[in-house]
């Protein structure tokens, strides 16, 4: 394959243009410069058993993404299935795999080839504009994007520019990541505001039948009353005039209760802040620093001196409760009272009473024995004083 | 700021360590001080007590209990505690908290105001509800055969004393890990501590089969076999000495000071060592470093207090003709504000008390007002009610 374009890298995308400007201009050029190949020709011909569509009218064709040969189903088939093996077309060497196998969307290899590349590169570079400091960096961006795509697309320095994309897609992945899960949400939430807008026209239709439908009663009732009036032998022209009052009337209160109804609608949809309204250019947010683990001792760590606590005591004031049901179902730890205990042991082995206390008493020369002195002061009296 | 906490920091952080451990001296001053105030108070109301129309100074102080007497008498009473609570099955830790109340309590109260006798009932019940022990107090003072509101009486004045700090730090589970630990060395395991070379576990097996035979005053009951010392006979010499360091830290530890003076740490390594020295000073070089410069200091503090410890004996407790004696001469000059505990008690809560009853009353007045109403089922009777009215009209 040597599908070299003769166009300037930087004809198809432009400055800000996009990656999918240039897709398009292909499209169209494909729309109308080829017309459907007749079924005579060579493509409907498999290149490597030869069979042709005229002997067998359900022959489907499939192409491979790694080289993009075509060939029939059953080729694919016989080929493939004990699992990969070379591209049979003669010159390629390529080692093929059947699940990747698909059917071919556009008739001209070189765009189903493009089309490809393209998803491939959107999927790592899917930078948003937000993310940028201005129109101005985000455009130079999509700008690198194309030229790396462009390379990719056409094959000039292939080696160069696959080792940047991959460099890029390896330092990046985490951010690629968000940004793939953050499309993934806003085209839930597309849809689901479609949905919903849907519902409500729906709503809307219902209300306007529901509403004519009232109007049209209302005036046949209208109708028979005068009818029932001029009957009972009431004077014509004021009946009919007090009729058209009363329909009057009835439109009117009618049209007040709608217009109400809007102004209430308007007050709420105002208060809960429409949903079409986007706020752009907004800067990326910053992220929550992940929550450090829990300290349960704020700071403070205890370290023994003294001991080291082995995983395994001979003692067997332990071994029964070590394999207990009853205990360790709660989730009680034998090595809990083991280090307990140890603790115990040395804890204080280093304080020397004597010394310290001396030591304080000098600090504080202060009375401590007044639990005597006052022992007549009732026994409401609970002034402690802490001498220290 | 990571701060590391070892061991001795935690003691530190006790009220253990930080209100009831004192110097020998400073100890000693203490109760010095308690006792005088206690006479001074005793000499003003002194006056009224002594119906003989009293003679000269010498006389009167005959009459008082003498600081050592008081000393003596606390420990009788602590040897009481001892044998009620064992009378009660309770588990070792209530005993050794009751005690330690006691002690406490007599550090800033004397004999001459609160007689020990009343007071020990309190302290054991209070300790063997903070040792989660649990005995109802109606079937505690049955069994003791005492009226139960003499039991609460004097308890928040034994909470004041013991300024409200309840934690007791004994002994006796540290005693439990460290005869885990030896049980452990000599099945061949054992846990490095930072800075001691030990050579491994299996030599520190070996050099604890080649440990020398217990000195003969030694307190363990193990002899050393006739042959060789196997791992079997090395167990046995660890529970004999396990053993009997518990009986140590049991007796003697509770009926002396030694709680004020020395850490539980200490102590209970002071009492192994009068078990089984060689034992003792084989485990503490797998503890300490020999270039660790607290090393010789640790080793004379668990040696002065094994020689405290050693310096016990049974003929320093009070017999009960003794305690008889004394506690006559007590009841003559015992503090009269606090001679009948109960009545206080009960004048100190009377205030609240009273408001209770009256609410109590008028809540029965309302209900029976309601009640009649109810009964009348067209209200009041006709005489009552225009008798209202007429009073309104």
């Amino acid at each position: 394959m040597s599908p070299v374009s003769k166009r300037d890298p930087r004809l198809g995308g432009g400055g800000g243009g996009g990656p999918d400007g240039e897709l398009h201009t292909v499209m169209r050029g494909l729309s109308l410069q080829a017309p459907m190949p007749t079924d005579t020709g060579p493509a409907e011909v498999c290149p490597v058993c030869k069979s042709s569509r005229y002997l067998n009218s359900s022959l489907r064709f499939l192409v491979n993404p790694e080289c993009y040969h075509k060939m029939c189903e059953s080729c694919v088939d016989r080929i493939f299935s004990h699992g990969p093996a070379q591209c049979p077309i003669p010159g390629c060497r390529r080692t093929l795999r059947k699940h990747r196998f698909r059917e071919q969307t556009f008739e001209d290899i070189q765009v189903e080839r493009e089309v490809d590349i393209r998803k491939k590169v959107q999927a790592v570079f899917n930078k948003r504009e937000e993310e940028f400091e201005g129109l101005r960096e985000y455009n130079d961006y999509l700008n690198d994007v194309e030229d790396i795509t462009f390379n990719l697309v056409n094959n000039i320095d292939v080696e160069e520019t696959g080792r940047r994309f991959e460099a890029y897609q390896k330092a990046n992945e985490k951010e690629i990541e968000e940004n793939a899960q953050l499309a993934q949400q806003e085209k839930v939430s597309f849809s689901a505001m479609q949905k919903a807008e849907r519902q409500q026209a729906r709503e809307r239709r219902d209300a306007a039948r529901r509403e004519e439908n009232d109007e049209r009663r209302e005036v046949e009732e209208n109708k028979r009353d005068v009818l029932n009036r001029l009957a009972s032998g009431a004077d014509a022209e004021t009946v009919a005039k007090e009729g058209q009052q009363v329909q009057l009337k009835k439109r009117m209160d009618r049209q007040a209760a709608t217009e109400r109804q809007r102004q209430l609608q308007a007050a709420s949809d105002s208060r809960n802040g429409s949903s079409n309204f986007v706020v752009k250019g907004l800067k990326a947010k910053q992220k929550a620093e992940p929550e450090a683990p829990i300290d349960p001792f704020g700071g403070i760590r205890i370290a023994s001196k003294y001991f080291t606590l082995q995983d395994h005591y001979v003692w067997e004031g332990i071994q029964d409760t070590q394999k207990d049901v009853k205990h360790i179902a709660g989730g009680y730890d034998v090595r809990d009272y083991t280090h307990r205990s140890l603790c115990a042991a040395f804890s204080g082995l280093g304080v020397f009473i004597a010394d310290e206390m001396t030591e304080r008493d000098r600090a504080t020369q202060d009375s401590e024995a007044i639990g005597t002195v006052r022992a007549d002061i009732g026994l409401k009296d609970s002034l402690m004083a802490d001498p220290l | 700021m990571t701060q590391t906490l070892t061991e001795d920091d935690l003691y530190r952080t006790s009220t253990q360590y930080r209100l009831w451990s004192f110097s020998p001296e400073s100890l000693a001053a203490q109760r010095r001080k308690t006792h005088d105030l206690a006479i001074e108070r005793a000499r003003r109301y002194g006056g009224s007590l002594s119906s003989g129309g009293s003679e000269d100074g010498a006389a009167h102080e005959e009459a008082y209990v003498r600081a050592d007497e008081e000393l003596r008498l606390v420990q009788r009473y602590c040897e009481q505690i001892r044998t009620t609570s064992d009378h009660f099955k309770w588990p070792i830790n209530v005993k050794a908290t009751a005690v330690q109340y006691l002690r406490r309590f007599y550090l800033s109260n004397s004999c001459l105001t609160y007689p020990p006798k009343e007071i020990y009932k309190t302290v054991l019940f209070l300790a063997c509800k903070t040792e989660a022990t649990h005995m109802t107090l109606s079937e505690y003072a049955r069994r003791i055969s005492t009226d139960p509101d003499a039991i609460l009486a004097p308890e928040y004045k034994v909470m004041q004393a013991l300024r409200f700090t309840l934690d007791v730090r004994q002994p006796y589970k540290g005693l439990k890990g460290v005869l885990m630990e030896l049980l452990n060395m000599a099945s061949g395991m054992v846990g490095e501590v930072e800075g001691v070379d030990t050579k491994g576990a299996k030599a520190l097996q070996q050099d604890m089969l080649g440990l020398e035979k217990p000195p003969k005053d030694a307190q363990t009951i193990w002899t050393a076999p006739a042959g060789n010392t196997e791992v079997k006979h090395l167990t046995d010499r660890i529970n004999a000495a396990y053993s009997a360091a518990r009986q140590l830290l049991d007796k003697p530890a509770l009926l002396t000071d030694v709680y004020f003076l020395y850490t539980p740490s200490q102590l209970l390594l002071a009492a192994l060592r009068l078990a089984d020295s060689p034992l003792l000073s084989f485990y503490l070089t797998t503890k300490l470093p020999l270039s660790s410069p607290v090393r010789p200091k640790i080793l004379a503090t668990v040696h002065s207090c094994a020689d405290f410890l050693a310096a016990f004996s049974e003929r320093q407790i009070m017999t009960k003709d003794e305690r008889a004696a004394l506690e006559a001469k007590l009841e003559s000059c015992l503090d009269p504000s606090t001679k009948d505990l109960v009545k206080a008690h009960a004048a100190a809560k009377l205030g609240s008390e009273s408001d209770e009853e009256e609410k109590v009353k008028k809540r029965k007045l309302a209900r029976e007002k309601s009640f009649k109403e109810g009964e009348e089922l067209f209200g009041p009777s006709l005489g009552a009610a225009g008798a209202a009215n007429g009073g309104k009209g």
